[in-house]
């Protein structure tokens, strides 16, 4: 097994050195479209040799025209296998960010510009293949690669297949690609609970703790890092929608959140930490702001400065020391 | 290893592997005992009724025990897992055994081969058009199966899938026919066939004993076919020469050790000889047939004439193939086989005590001294002057045949009056012996060849004479000459009550059947028969002077690439024309390169056809007018499927004529 996997990972890297890195957007060519039986294909080529032999050695004519036939018929549906691909549009439809520990999404989008439709189409990451689609004649559909993000930063797609068994199983025919696809993995947020530094918070202790049920504002739909404890469990019960409490606490007061406060963590500590707070603030609302050694980002709220802030944690370089 | 849960593999796809594997195993039902179909049956709707009302399965302990107990079955019932019949039983046991445990699509693809190589197994066989036929269907189906199973996804509806198949099976069609001829074929078996294929004997035995049979079935299965390469001769000389009986032991015929000798040289051949082909049928027997009286062969090297004129196959264990050899015959001949006394006593032995009213009567005719020809000519007398009467249902006879049928039941066939005869001629002191084979045939006239049935069978008898040797005399003449001379005895004996007007009302069944067996002869001829033989033949029609092996496969690889190109070739450009973008687009390309030449910028992806042509229009206000035209015959080439036909037609010409006026 381990033998294949190299010889698999020596051919893909010949691969790339023949037919180079991809656009974003690519039609598969002929050129870089390789075929190869599956393992039922070499099961139906023994087949095909055992009859061979059986038809000799009894001298059946029937027997003989069966055993050609199936022959043909396996190299018929190797050139449509090759065709079941040639010409399809791989184009890199983008991956959300997600942070670490979550799976990346990389969605792939497969189109097809011929007047006929392209069956059984399925992309394969690392050996992996998923869920094959049927793509009618001009249609386009996106199937998804997921990769484990496991560090924060950017995370590239090395390298994915297109592949095919239309017809039959007998046959997979495939391409690698090698697309400029990234995703951007924000740090993994630290676990709720550490307070806010008392320096810039006096009532920051407030914030992850329970909130009077005065203070509730109401709800808005909860997106990915929100905080666990504040999605409203009822309201989620009774509409299947995960919504995420609001609280308009007195405290709107505008925080800085600091690299320099949090000097008992190592650096990637710090960042999980400085994300969990980024998002505790944009669920309550609160403008907040981000310093880290050699960017600061001001104080600001909304989606958009969110992003700005995990964006800068992710892609945060620690500083030659 | 956990008990494989009913609801891994959907319904549909259980449905489809079934239908595989029935459809594989059909043909083997009939060889094989009742059992393993029924097991069969059994394992499919169990598993079936596991996926839709969730049977329990049995657990693998189970499954062990029944694999276990069937492999016993099958190997207590055929003593072996060798050879086509036991290995086939072996087959379906296991195909049985595998569904009731298939949870994957691996299961199901496993499936899949082994009922192919059923499939295949069963073509060991089975040879008939009809299993052609059969064939056919199947692999379609089994195509159709091997497609939707292929699929990891939901199946597709079955019409297109089965369209599909019937398209990759006619594509692969080309390569089968240039492997069926050109591949190599052996003469011989590589390591031996297992001894379960040759087909019980039939038709004709080595013999004869005229009072037992009290009731000749007429089979029609054929016995051989014949065709003639000139005319054919008469009715009347169709005799086919078969095993050849001189010992007689008072009520039974049976053959004698032949010497080892050579008669051929002896035969002196006269008139013109009668050319014709020989296809026969398995008979388990290694007798070939041919017209009285053969002087030449060729088509096999392994037949021999013995001594009593018949001709032989060399088949250590019975002719189990249909084979299929050259004869030249002479109808009129004189076997003159020298012979010393003692070698004729063998021909006059009558054992002392049998038949002694017929040698009482022999004896009363040598009172005159009579010549040969007059001792013949009265012993037929016998038949001709008293009620003798032809018929395939005779009483049975007691120890003294000859003397019972002569002078009390006076019914029989043509054994009956073979042996009476010729015991009459023994009795006279005349060296006579019982030849039996076929004798006529029934004339196909769409495939233009004699169909010889196992009907036709006849006996007649040989009569030693010092100077002409053996000459053939046939008592039936005397009685029912009709049989002889109509050369088929179907019309005249088995339909008595049959009137002519029905027969004639039954002539279309009876093109129809004659037209069957047209098509099964050269189907027989040019699939079945495809050997060796009619491989080379082909090839030195092709230019091949001696092909050989090296040279044959050779050819077999440069026609294989050939067809692999075309095939290729064939398949790329068909896609191609799939792959290019409609016309209606490609000629509004066309359309936007006339206009870039016109220094009008090309039209940005995001533009409509529309804005695109507004744009054009206000930078070349004076060739506005076509430019709308372009545009208005595009959309509607593109989007009203309808009359796309004639938009396109306008499409083309339009954008053909168009010139940018330049500004």
């Amino acid at each position: 097994m381990q033998m294949t996997g190299r010889l698999k990972l020596w051919a893909a890297d010949w691969a790339l050195r023949r037919q180079g890195r991809d656009q974003p957007d690519v039609t598969l060519k002929r050129r870089r479209i390789y075929i190869l039986p599956t393992r039922f294909g070499a099961a139906f080529a023994a087949l095909v040799f055992a009859m061979l032999l059986g038809s000799l050695n009894y001298g059946a004519s029937l027997g003989f025209g069966l055993t050609f036939l199936l022959a043909g018929l396996m190299l018929v549906i190797m050139h449509h296998c090759h065709n079941n691909l040639l010409g399809t549009q791989v184009r890199f439809a983008g991956a959300p960010p997600v942070f670490a520990g979550q799976p990346a999404e990389f969605r792939i989008g497969l189109s097809n510009a011929a007047s006929v439709t392209r069956y059984e189409l399925e992309v394969a990451y690392r050996g992996q293949a998923g869920q094959p689609v049927d793509i009618e004649a001009g249609q386009s559909k996106h199937l998804t690669i997921e990769v484990p993000a496991q560090k924060r930063g950017r995370l590239p797609l090395q390298r994915f297949a297109v592949a095919t068994r239309h017809p039959g199983n007998l046959f997979r025919a495939w391409t690698w690609i090698h697309m400029d696809a990234q995703c951007l993995v924000y740090p993994r947020p630290a676990p709720a609970g550490r307070p806010l530094p008392e320096s810039y918070a006096s009532e920051g202790s407030r914030m992850s703790a329970e909130h009077d049920e005065a203070d509730f504002a109401g709800l808005r739909p909860a997106v990915r890092g929100d905080s666990l404890a504040r999605i409203a469990w009822k309201a989620y019960a009774r509409s299947g929608e995960l919504l995420l409490k609001q609280f308009a606490s007195g405290d709107l007061q505008p925080h800085m959140l600091d690299w320099d406060t949090l000097t008992d963590l190592e650096p990637e500590a710090r960042l999980s930490q400085l994300t969990r707070w980024c998002l505790d603030m944009a669920a309550n609302m609160r403008s907040f702001g981000l310093r880290l050694p050699g960017k600061t980002i001001p104080l600001g709220s909304g989606d958009r400065h969110l992003s700005e802030c995990l964006r800068a944690l992710a892609l945060h370089e620690a500083p030659a020391t | 290893m956990k008990t494989p849960a009913a609801s891994t593999i959907p319904l549909n796809r259980l449905l489809w592997t079934a239908s595989v594997v029935v459809g594989a195993s059909l043909p083997h039902w009939f060889e094989l005992s009742i059992w393993i179909p029924l097991l069969l049956g059994t394992a499919i709707v169990w598993r079936l009724a596991a996926a839709v009302s969730g049977w329990r399965l049995p657990n693998r302990a189970i499954r062990m025990l029944f694999a276990f107990m069937a492999f016993t079955a099958v190997l207590m019932q055929y003593h072996t897992i060798n050879g086509v019949t036991a290995g086939s039983a072996l087959l379906v046991v296991m195909v049985a055994l595998k569904f009731l445990e298939a949870h994957s699509q691996r299961d199901e693809l496993v499936l899949m081969i082994i009922a192919y190589f059923l499939v295949f197994a069963s073509l060991l066989y089975e040879r008939g058009l009809w299993v052609g036929i059969y064939l056919l269907a199947f692999v379609w189906i089994t195509t159709l199966g091997l497609l939707q199973l292929g699929r990891r996804g939901q199946l597709r509806p079955s019409w297109p899938t089965a369209k599909l198949a019937g398209r990759l099976l006619l594509q692969a069609v080309p390569l089968m026919i240039v492997l069926f001829l050109l591949f190599p074929r052996l003469p011989g078996p590589i390591w031996g066939i297992p001894g379960d294929t040759s087909s019980g004997a039939s038709g004709l035995s080595d013999s004869m004993s005229p009072g037992d049979i009290t009731d000749l079935g007429l089979s029609d299965e054929v016995a051989f076919r014949a065709e003639f390469y000139g005319s054919p001769p008469t009715a009347d000389k169709l005799y086919w020469r078969g095993p050849v009986l001189s010992a007689f032991n008072g009520r039974s015929w049976t053959r004698e050790p032949g010497m080892r000798r050579q008669v051929l040289d002896d035969i002196e051949f006269q008139g013109d000889p009668t050319e014709y082909r020989v296809m026969l049928e398995p008979h388990g027997r290694n007798w070939a047939f041919a017209l009285d009286m053969p002087r030449e062969w060729s088509g096999r090297r392994d037949i021999v004439m013995g001594s009593d004129y018949q001709l032989r196959v060399m088949f250590r264990d019975g002719i189990d193939t249909r084979i299929d050899y050259e004869v030249v015959s002479f109808p009129t001949y004189r076997a003159i086989e020298p012979m010393g006394p003692n070698e004729l006593d063998r021909f006059r032995m009558l054992p002392e005590d049998s038949n002694p009213r017929t040698r009482a009567l022999v004896a009363s005719w040598l009172d005159d001294n009579p010549s040969d020809e007059q001792i013949i000519e009265r012993a037929l007398n016998v038949f001709r002057g008293e009620q003798f009467f032809y018929t395939l249902t005779p009483p049975a006879l007691g120890r003294h045949t000859a003397d019972e049928f002569i002078f009390e039941t006076r019914e029989g066939f043509c054994e009956h009056y073979a042996s009476a005869f010729t015991i009459m001629m023994r009795a006279a002191g005349l060296p006579a012996r019982v030849v039996t084979g076929y004798q006529g045939g029934e004339l196909n006239g769409i495939g233009d060849y004699y169909i010889v049935r196992q009907s036709d069978a006849h006996a007649w008898t040989e009569v030693w004479f010092q100077n002409e040797g053996w000459v053939r005399v046939d008592p039936i003449v005397a009685v029912a000459p009709e049989r002889i001379a109509l050369g088929s005895s179907r019309a005249s004996l088995r339909s008595e009550t049959a009137s002519r007007a029905g027969l004639a009302r039954l002539a279309w069944i009876r093109n129809a059947v004659f037209a069957w067996d047209a098509l099964n002869t050269y189907w027989n001829d040019w699939i079945i028969g495809y050997g060796p033989r009619l491989q080379r033949a082909i090839l030195r029609s092709l230019g091949f002077e001696r092909p050989r092996w090296p040279e044959l496969l050779l050819a077999t690889v440069i026609a294989t690439a050939c067809v692999l190109v075309g095939l290729s070739l064939y398949l790329a450009w068909g896609f191609r024309r799939k792959l290019r973008q409609d016309p209606a687009a490609r000629w509004f390309e066309r359309f936007d390169a006339k206009l870039a030449r016109a220094k009008v910028a090309s039209r940005k992806p995001s533009e409509t056809p529309e804005a695109y042509a507004a744009r054009a229009a206000t930078e070349l206000p004076e060739s506005a007018n076509e430019i709308g035209r372009v545009v208005g015959s595009y959309l509607k080439a593109r989007y009203e499927p309808d009359s796309q036909r004639r938009w396109l037609r306008d499409l083309e010409t339009l954008v053909r004529s168009f010139k940018p006026a330049r500004q």
